[in-house]
């Protein structure tokens, strides 16, 4: 019976990771291009996350064109965050800090645009979303949100490592995280390529903020789960997108059985703590490689 | 034939190039010497695109070039810049996918053929992170990935820096072949003066962001201020 407990708490720690895991390669993306901390990427999935619940609670639609609708929201208010914030910070060639600032200012900014409308309060999607609440597996019950979250994160990492391996423009991706000058240099469009960086990051914002509203509740403050990307990015060493997936998920597992164990006021502090011993000991991360020009 | 007239440009309020005049006809070998900070890379920079012009004018054909780094590059105008840089992160074969980035999927396979062709240490390496080379390959690459977008004129800085010399004479004997057999106008900024100098049809003397001296290759190698001031270590050495 124990191993059984144990085996539900690793199910639903996995999928807890997997919306971490969204949110911090959307997150990780960004950074590796342009080399700041994006938090506007929670104010991203936070709009993402209240335009599949509109669509899902007055319109009633049901649940793959609501987390369409997500997905999509997501790369809109991706694109315009960076057309309206960083654009224009960025052919000023201002500091790394500005940036930064701009994008916690967004993520407060899209967190008010959410307040506004459905004031501090905690809302749910509709129950009729989902036909089937669980399924039985064994002595297991697992939910089928949390199933939904894996497959779902599955399928999205799938798209994104066929998008960046073969396809040009992905590979262009990843040259701009190496060197955008460079880039330029090969006749490519950078402002292109880091609206389509922002496309690909919103739209797994998008997908993280519907999947985390479905699994859990929503309020305005949803976007400051970016915070769970940040350090997922931190620990898995921010140049491998690899690396930050497998630490999300780590990070959701340990987070459940956290929760389990010491409750869930401790819960963040630990985690804190933890984030700031490894950067001490292992600054690069998990996974961190650097390259160097070699002579 | 690209012409560069009377320009000045730099960084910010720094002003590093006062009133440059180079003229490369098309098929020639332009060679431009001078010191650390003389200016070299600034120049080849304001050509790319990635300095911005003060004042003064860059013509291809006699148009003006385009503003931006990536319409200059598909007007026909490589840089392969100083100190490579590759993408290190990527393999050998995603980086000259890079360089061909504006060229059509067949040229593409064509381009990347030849590459190989000239460089077959790419090619059995064609899948490898380009970072975890050494650095005489990765200069084949970024020469490589140069020549992936077809250039009418080819820019090459510093090629040599940090090459031992038998590398660098394959990479100089390379820029000649392109020439010769290809008909590629090249602008090679050196440091490494005497070699350079001798491929020269035509080179330039740049200090503190001037033209000090210009002429042909071979006069320049003869010129006493040149030996005195660039090719006194590299004579010795011979």
């Amino acid at each position: 019976m124990q191993v059984m407990v144990l085996l539900q708490q690793v199910i639903n720690g996995l999928s807890l990771g997997a919306v971490y895991a969204l949110i911090a390669v959307g997150y990780a993306l960004v950074f590796n291009v342009l080399k700041f901390s994006n938090f506007a990427h929670g104010g991203v999935l936070g709009i993402s996350a209240y335009a599949g619940y509109i669509v899902a609670n007055q319109l009633h639609w049901p649940l793959i064109p609501v987390i369409l609708v997500g997905i999509l929201t997501g790369a809109v208010v991706a694109v315009l965050v960076e057309l309206i914030a960083f654009r224009w910070i960025r052919l000023q060639k201002g500091q790394l800090v500005y940036f930064f600032v701009t994008s916690v200012t967004m993520l407060m900014a899209l967190e008010q645009v959410l307040i506004i409308r459905f004031g501090a309060s905690f809302e749910s999607f509709p129950y009729t979303l989902l036909k089937v609440k669980v399924i039985h597996l064994g002595e297991l019950t697992v939910s089928i949100t949390y199933l939904l979250s894996l497959v779902l994160t599955i399928i999205a990492f799938s798209v994104l490592l066929y998008i960046l391996k073969k396809t040009k423009i992905g590979i262009a991706i990843r040259a701009a995280s190496n060197d955008l000058v460079a880039t330029s240099l090969m006749g490519i469009n950078v402002d292109q390529i880091i609206v389509a960086t922002f496309i690909v990051s919103g739209l797994l914002g998008g997908l993280s903020g519907v999947l985390y509203g479905i699994s859990a509740s929503l309020s305005p403050q949803i976007g400051q789960i970016v915070i769970k990307g940040f350090i997922a990015s931190v620990l898995g060493g921010l140049g491998s997108l690899k690396g930050v997936a497998i630490a999300a998920v780590a990070l959701g597992v340990f987070e459940v059985f956290l929760v389990a164990t010491i409750g869930s006021g401790l819960t963040p502090v630990v985690i804190f703590l933890l984030m700031v011993i490894f950067l001490l000991v292992r600054p690069q991360g998990f996974a961190g490689v650097s390259f160097t020009d070699k002579a | 034939m690209l012409e560069v007239k009377n320009l000045h440009s730099g960084y910010n309020k720094i002003e590093v190039l006062h009133g440059i005049n180079i003229t490369v006809p098309d098929g020639k070998i332009i060679v431009v010497i001078g010191r650390n900070g003389a200016g070299k890379s600034t120049l080849l920079n304001t050509i790319s695109g990635l300095v911005k012009i003060k004042s003064g004018s860059i013509l291809l054909d006699g148009k003006k070039l385009p503003s931006s780094p990536h319409k200059i590059v598909s007007s026909g105008i490589i840089q392969v810049p100083e100190g490579r840089r590759i993408f290190p992160s990527l393999t050998i074969d995603e980086n000259l996918i890079m360089g061909g980035y504006l060229v059509s999927p067949s040229d593409l396979k064509t381009r990347k053929e030849l590459v190989y062709d000239t460089f077959p240490i790419l090619r059995e390496r064609a899948n490898q992170q380009a970072g975890t080379m050494s650095g005489g390959e990765q200069q084949m690459l970024a020469m490589g990935r140069g020549m992936m977008a077809g250039p009418k004129i080819l820019l090459l800085d510093e090629p040599s820096l940090g090459l031992a010399p038998l590398i660098f004479n394959q990479v100089f004997e390379l820029v000649k072949k392109l020439n010769h057999e290809e008909n590629m106008t090249i602008i090679l900024v050196e440091q490494n003066a005497s070699i350079a100098l001798r491929m020269a049809d035509y080179a330039y003397v740049l200090e503190n962001g001037e033209v000090v001296i210009e002429g042909p290759g071979k006069a320049l190698v003869e010129d006493p201020r040149v030996k005195a001031a660039y090719l006194g270590a590299a004579n010795k050495k011979v």
